[in-house]
């Protein structure tokens, strides 16, 4: 049992220290917000029973924390001896030992340090604004981006368009700043040199020219192989600059587009009105192969040289007479004909028993007397009786005079007369000729290999019609016959570039090629670009830049 | 009269209009296609993206010109045509692009472009939904007032938790003391907070009612009313600062996407013309 005096200090309204004086007598002190305890502190910051104040075996009084805590120097304590001049924090009271009056064990004063905040403040405070400090975001996030985008999108790339030693630098680098500038993906065949815009793109500001198309591809050809004609039909300064750049037809960054335009817009253009470009032209206006096609023209070889070629419109029916120095009647070699070896040797000819496809296009190998014609026509070649029997060779006629000089030169002018009215005339034209040592020889042959000269033809692409169904060839006894097929017959499966119900779209493109003379076989085989035009056009190029 | 809306705004006159730039651009998709398909450098595509690029800059001059209190027009018509034209220019936009993407300038700014839009159409989402809601949620209150409101709900229950066992008496302190309204933007945005004191607070209380003498458990019912009513302004406050976020947050994006899309479109229109 002790006495305890227990100084309160409030503060009045003026801010003042009030002290009011309690003596306590008791076993030990309970410090707590429960109404039973020796000093009530009614605190909700305070345990029911917070803490006990009371003497220990030696004498001393300690504190000691029941279910609350207490603190000192702000460590938390399970409890400690009260000393004079000990403070303790008990929940939001300061606990402190005054100097006790003689009749007194212990005198302590309580004072509540932290008062409990204003309710509505605290919970104010507590509340925080919506979307606090959004402008200085927007303005941070703003700077940001646009900071971040115009250094890679517009800074960069345009450093290395006009600062010659950043370009030199990033061109030694597999990709360039301007990378992110490429609006879609480059063809195949341009990949390896395409990831450095500048290896086209070669000045700023100007379209693609075509000295960096011509930089690769030098052995183009120009679209009309005469030179002359090039130059003076698109009054162009050279046969490839001011006629159209090489990238209004050849599209990059289409892919997987190819890079060739196919649609008849660009050759519209000219041959929907060719003779605003040539008033001297002869061709006709052209919109679309149904519309508007004009007839084919075949060519026809005249002359042994590649040049001596003829055209005629399939219509000129009179002249399309082909004079090829031959005697072949179509219609004896299809179906079953008679062999050479008597009445039982029967043989079954189609097509392409003599036209042997070659390549991909399906083109067609030249005919030979010595693959196609001897096995069956090796008679015509043999001459006397079966004892006697004598063969010329097939080839140049003065062989054969030679070898007739030699091995029956009695029978020279029977022979002779028996080749020229059968032999050799069972199949060839025979021109009389008077002299003693060659009588006559046999016509030259001109044999058409490219009857469309000015188109490409693709016999590969075609290969599931029968031939017969584009050839009429069946019923022709002569060889002058012409049996290539005419527009017409096309526009039976093909119809224009917007096709008919069941036909096929066909566009110029599908028929013809831009840069013909690659194709046009005989007319110029030098319409190529030499090492002069490279440079002429290097010089025009150079000039535009400067 | 009722006025009208920015959505009706002179008998729907921009909608009208959007929707006859839709349907012209749509039309000159479908008759001009180029042979190697659509694409934004051929006469259609400079058209389309010669427009877009307008509207682009005109979109972005209602933030200037709403912040002009002296203007030509009402800033009503001016908000009509920029939701409704804004529509048709993304449209035109993606004709624009003839549907072809890629890592590159082109593609960003499409892709800043479509931010932008979506972002516009949240925001306008929220200001056809929320004002609504929000006035609901709120009644006759204000924010403050319910604040005013939960601060007497904890007066109240402190007094009564004063007198009931330590267990009670702290978890109604620590709710008290401790329950915030909008932590963080996360919370803001959702309008709900885990783990909330007020919340915890009702639930222990609910769990604690076993324990109690006769007399506490009078006590303890009254308390509980007390944190539920407490808990259900705590919730209301919540919504209310959700609702606020939900009406601002779209600007976020909006704005800064804008610049952005500004630098992106400029950088896209000069790379085009270098790379000709």
């Amino acid at each position: 049992m002790f006495n305890c005096l227990l100084i309160k200090i409030t503060y009045n309204s003026r801010g003042l220290p009030v002290r009011s004086y309690r003596t306590i007598a008791a076993h030990e002190l309970t410090l707590g917000r429960g109404a039973e305890c020796n000093v009530h502190l009614p605190d909700p910051r305070l345990s029911m029973h917070h803490a006990v104040i009371k003497q220990n075996d030696e004498g001393l009084f300690v504190v000691q924390a029941l279910n609350g805590e207490l603190e000192i120097d702000g460590a938390i304590v399970p409890g400690s001896v009260l000393t004079h001049g000990s403070k303790v924090m008990v929940g939001p009271y300061e606990l402190k030992v005054e100097p006790a009056p003689p009749d007194v064990n212990l005198a302590i004063s309580l004072v509540l340090a932290h008062r409990l905040p204003d309710d509505f403040q605290d919970l104010k405070a507590r509340t925080h604004q919506p979307l606090t400090g959004a402008s200085s975001f927007k303005r941070r996030l703003s700077l940001l981006l646009a900071v971040l985008i115009a250094l890679i999108a517009l800074a960069l790339p345009l450093a290395q368009n006009l600062i010659p030693s950043v370009h030199k630098a990033v061109a030694e680098l597999p990709i360039g700043f301007d990378r992110v500038w490429s609006p879609g993906r480059i063809s195949a065949s341009h990949m390896h040199f395409g990831s450095q815009c500048f290896n086209c793109h070669q000045v700023p500001l100007q379209k693609v020219s075509d000295k960096a198309c011509m930089t690769c591809h030098q052995d183009i050809g120009p679209h009309i192989a005469n030179p002359v004609l090039q130059k003076s039909a698109f009054n162009a300064k050279h046969r490839y600059i001011g006629t159209t750049r090489c990238a209004e037809c050849h599209e990059e960054h289409k892919a997987p587009h190819p890079l060739a335009k196919q649609d008849n817009g660009m050759c519209i253009k000219c041959h929907g009105n060719i003779k605003a470009i040539n008033t001297k032209s002869t061709l006709a206006n052209v919109h679309d192969f149904d519309r508007d096609h004009p007839e084919f023209k075949l060519t026809f070889k005249t002359g042994p040289k590649s040049t001596d070629i003829e055209r005629i419109l399939q219509s000129d029916k009179a002249r399309l007479v082909e004079k090829s120095g031959l005697k072949f009647p179509h219609y004896q070699h299809t179906g079953k004909v008679q062999g050479p070896n008597g009445i039982w040797d029967v043989r079954e000819l189609s097509c392409t028993n003599c036209h042997a496809p070659e390549g991909k296009e399906m083109r067609f190998k030249p005919l030979t007397f010595k693959n196609n014609c001897v096995s069956c026509h090796a008679k015509e070649l043999e001459l006397g009786p079966k004892e006697l029997k004598i063969t010329v060779p097939h080839g140049n006629e003065q062989n054969v005079f030679n070898a007739l000089k030699l091995y029956a030169p009695k029978q020279f002018s029977s022979y002779s007369d028996s080749l020229k009215k059968n032999g050799c005339a069972y199949c060839h034209e025979i021109i009389e000729n008077e002299s003693a040592a060659q009588p006559w020889r046999v016509a030259p042959l001109y044999i058409n290999q490219d009857w469309f000269s000015m188109a490409q033809f693709n016999h590969g692409a075609h290969r599931t019609q029968q031939c017969v169904s584009c050839h009429k060839v069946e019923e022709s006894e002569s060889s002058a016959d012409v049996a290539i097929p005419d527009r017409q017959s096309c526009l039976q499966c093909h119809s224009g570039s917007k096709p008919k119900h069941k036909r096929i779209a066909s566009n110029c493109m599908t028929c013809h090629n831009f840069h013909h003379s690659h194709f046009a076989e005989g007319l110029n085989p030098t319409a190529k670009l030499d090492n002069n035009d490279v440079e002429v056009l290097l010089s025009i190029a150079n000039k535009q830049n400067q | 009269m009722q006025r009208g809306n920015i959505f009706d705004y002179k008998n729907y006159r921009y909608f009208k209009i959007a929707v006859v730039v839709i349907l012209i651009a749509f039309a000159a998709y479908l008759i001009f296609e180029p042979a190697v398909g659509h694409y934004g450098g051929s006469v259609l595509g400079y058209g389309l993206g010669t427009v877009s690029a307008l509207m682009v800059l005109w979109m972005a001059w209602y933030g200037v010109r709403k912040r002009r209190y002296r203007s030509s027009g009402s800033t009503q018509s001016w908000l009509s045509a920029h939701i409704y034209l804004g529509t048709a220019m993304t449209v035109l936009v993606t004709l624009h692009s003839g549907f072809h993407y890629g890592f590159n300038i082109h593609t960003l700014a499409y892709g800043l472009l479509l931010v932008v839009v979506a972002s516009g159409f949240f925001g306008n989402y929220t200001y056809m939904i929320y004002p609504r809601q929000m006035s609901e949620n709120m009644g006759e209150d204000s924010l403050d007032s319910l604040l005013l409101r939960i601060a007497e709900a904890d007066k109240l229950a402190r007094q009564i938790a004063l007198v009931m066992p330590d267990a009670i008496n702290n978890t109604v302190s620590r709710a008290c003391r401790e329950t915030s309204i909008g932590l963080g933007l996360i919370d803001q945005l959702r309008g709900y907070q885990p783990n909330c004191p007020s919340a915890q607070a009702v639930d222990d209380l609910t769990a604690m009612a076993n324990s109690l003498t006769p007399d506490q458990r009078k006590l303890h019912r009254e308390l509980y009313t007390i944190m539920v009513r407490r808990l259900s302004l705590v919730k209301r406050a919540r919504q209310d600062l959700m609702y606020r976020a939900r009406l601002g947050i779209w600007l976020y994006l909006h704005v800064p996407f804008t610049i952005a899309l500004l630098v992106a479109m400029t950088a896209h229109i000069i790379a085009v013309f270098v790379y000709w």
